[in-house]
């Protein structure tokens, strides 16, 4: 029984790794660029749910809230900061990007303070028995909102003119213009979608941890990095695979190895042996 | 000639930049650094907040022979490789009569050498490494030492509560080590079974996994150190998952901002830490309440260990009648220090001599549960 419960967790932080990583793919997989500043819009996300959350008593709203800023503001990071950059070599990109992610940090650190921010009733405290299991009603949250926003983004992916605009402008930007898709407006889409999950994401853990914090992006910023990494770069579904995988290593780790390893070494011992192993990735098709 | 006047300019201004607080006599200044960026923020903004408090109050009161005191705060953002340079500073540029760390063990333990060198008094307020007292004569510590605060934890948990079969969950940093060892080390004493140990890193806030294995462990009690920022969502999910063990805590939960974390699955937890709530001391009552006047914020540990290290530092500023940091180390050595954390002394390594204080959340807020005063039990260690 502990083994199941093990696996749960696993995957519960996992679907997390895997809704952050997620936005972070869509971006590298398009642009090419490797955005850490993600991880200060998932904190952004974050506090607007619980600001908004206490203001007007709904948690749904608080969300939706979150949802929308952000996309909007990822948007404006791509007009702002790299749009602008975009004939640079890419390192450029991730030097402004590590940089904007260190000034968002230090930015909510003075605006909201550095106690951190809670939810004036801790939401979804309650336990969900499944038979001999049980279930965290916010760790049930979060696997079910990390399916229905991973299984919407692969029906927006396959069923929609824009899943075919961005996934022509992937393969061949050129060619996508010379048939009138407007690759301009694919990247802003992007931006805004991939925004969307970090938010979503943020939400989620204000909701688990009811506490969110000016640095809690550090973690997933450097986390997601070695994730979409593993799921071999721009790879969506291996993205997926490889957040839930780590998700359930480091459930073990923590148990079994935790005297010895921190759990966030976990990840990059993981990520230095697939390397060697397989330097495309763990799961990149084609060479 | 644009130039040499450019050089001449910078000389000049150099020249005025160093001259300008020789000038300024009329001031005695003190020395403090602690984390007001970064992951510790929280912690470094109390600490200073605590300090600020006693300054501004003895300034009220008269300063220092009619002298204004001033805090000169540096930022050390929770890195010791910050705190050396900052160190020099203090003493070489600013040249600051007494220092005050309100930083974690790291950046005080890289200083203490530093100012030891130089002959000057360092007070860490809640620093908790055993190496900072070692680093020379002139380092003090107004508050506990890990290990001295887990061997009250274990007291608490034996002897009071009677409960014998413990595991324990620790922040993987000095400070969850030092506690751990505390209670280790006075285990065999009270007949405490330490069934299983297990570590989680500071920016944890997941602890699922380790909530299953607690769970199936099935102990009588939970020795958990960390900071509020693990403790507050570690607690809840403990008790989410049905855990209803008491759980036992130290003074890295004590604040607030724990119990508005937690929610209802703080009410119970029992604290050791040096901040009693419901204290009728003259000192700590008029602390806690000129501090949440004056911050419209609730009181923490920090912030009261922050105030006390200012506190001494001012009183042996004042009495030690010299500002020699030979005259302000014999004055600390040989005096006892009414603060807001109760009356303190040190002992011959600098380390403070005081009781622990017990808390229990009831109702939303830490009040007194026991005091722990056993000084034989608490006895820091003499070199």
């Amino acid at each position: 029984m502990l083994h199941v419960e093990l696996v749960l967790q696993g995957l519960v932080n996992g679907s997390m790794y895997a809704v952050v990583a997620i936005g972070l793919t869509l971006i590298y997989g398009l642009l090419r660029i490797l955005h850490v500043a993600h991880a200060g819009l998932y904190t952004l996300g974050a506090y607007i749910t619980v600001l908004t959350t206490n203001a007007t008593g709904s948690l749904a709203l608080g969300i939706l809230a979150a949802m929308l800023v952000v996309g909007l503001c990822g948007m404006l990071v791509y007009r702002l900061l790299y749009e602008p950059m975009l004939e640079r070599p890419p390192y450029v990109a991730l030097i402004a990007s590590i940089g904007l992610f260190i000034c968002m940090e230090e930015s909510y650190r003075i605006v909201f303070g550095p106690y951190g921010s809670s939810f004036d009733m801790p939401r979804l405290g309650e336990r969900i028995a499944l038979g001999p299991i049980s279930i965290a009603a916010a760790d049930a949250a979060m696997l079910v909102g990390a399916i229905v926003l991973l299984t919407g983004l692969a029906m927006l992916m396959r069923r929609t003119r824009f899943g075919v605009a961005w996934r022509a402008t992937v393969t061949d930007p050129a060619m996508a213009r010379s048939f009138g898709i407007d690759t301009i407006k694919v990247r802003y889409v992007n931006f805004f979608i991939a925004s969307v999950f970090a938010a979503a994401a943020g939400s989620l853990v204000a909701v688990l941890n009811n506490l969110v914090e000016p640095t809690m992006g550090s973690v997933p910023s450097y986390k997601s990095l070695a994730i979409i990494v593993l799921g071999g770069l721009g790879q969506v579904g291996g993205t997926l695979a490889a957040a839930l995988l780590l998700g359930v290593i480091e459930a073990y780790g923590t148990i079994y190895a935790g005297a010895y390893l921190d759990r966030d070494a976990i990840a990059f011992i993981f990520l230095i042996v697939v390397l060697m192993i397989r330097p495309q990735g763990l799961f990149a098709r084609g060479s | 000639m644009r130039i040499r006047l450019k050089y001449l300019a910078l000389a000049l201004s150099v020249t005025g930049w160093v001259c300008a607080p020789a000038q300024a006599q009329d001031v005695v200044k003190i020395g403090f650094h602690a984390p007001l960026t970064g992951f510790a923020a929280a912690d470094g903004k109390s600490a200073k907040q605590g300090a600020e408090l006693a300054v501004a109050q003895a300034n009220a009161a008269g300063g220092i022979n009619g002298k204004k005191i001033q805090l000169v705060v540096y930022d050390d953002e929770g890195k010791p490789e910050n705190t050396i340079p900052l160190a020099n500073k203090l003493i070489g540029q600013d040249k600051v009569a007494i220092a005050v760390s309100g930083g974690y063990s790291g950046p005080t333990r890289a200083a203490a050498p530093v100012f030891n060198r130089a002959g000057m008094v360092y007070l860490s307020a809640y620093a908790i490494h055993p190496d900072i007292t070692k680093a020379g004569d002139f380092i003090f510590r107004t508050g506990m030492m890990g290990e001295v605060q887990g061997r009250a934890g274990a007291k608490l948990m034996a002897d009071m509560l009677k409960k014998k079969k413990v595991v324990i969950v620790a922040v993987n940093n000095d400070f969850g080590q030092a506690l751990t060892a505390g209670v280790e080390e006075v285990a065999g004493k009270f007949g405490l079974n330490i069934v299983k140990k297990y570590t989680f890193a500071m920016p944890d806030r997941q602890f699922g996994p380790l909530v299953a294995q607690v769970k199936a462990d099935a102990p009588e009690v939970i020795y958990a150190p960390g900071y509020f920022f693990n403790a507050g969502p570690l607690v809840a999910q403990l008790r989410a998952a049905g855990v209803d063990v008491p759980i036992i805590g130290q003074e890295g939960y004590d604040s607030q901002r724990f119990i508005e974390i937690a929610g209802k699955a703080s009410e119970g937890v029992i604290v050791t830490t040096s901040l009693d709530r419901d204290s009728k001391s003259p000192a700590t009552r008029a602390f806690i309440d000129d501090y949440e006047k004056a911050y419209k914020d609730r009181v923490d540990m920090v912030a009261a260990s922050g105030n006390a290290a200012a506190t001494v530092a001012i009183e042996a500023l004042r009495k030690a009648g010299s500002l020699d940091g030979k005259a302000l180390r014999d004055f600390i050595r040989a005096n006892a220090f009414e603060t807001s954390i109760g009356k303190l002394s040190f002992n011959g390594l600098g380390e403070v001599k005081k009781p622990v204080q017990v808390q229990v959340v009831k109702d939303a807020n830490f009040h007194h549960y026991a005091v722990i005063d056993d000084l034989v039990l608490l006895a820091p260690p003499e070199k």
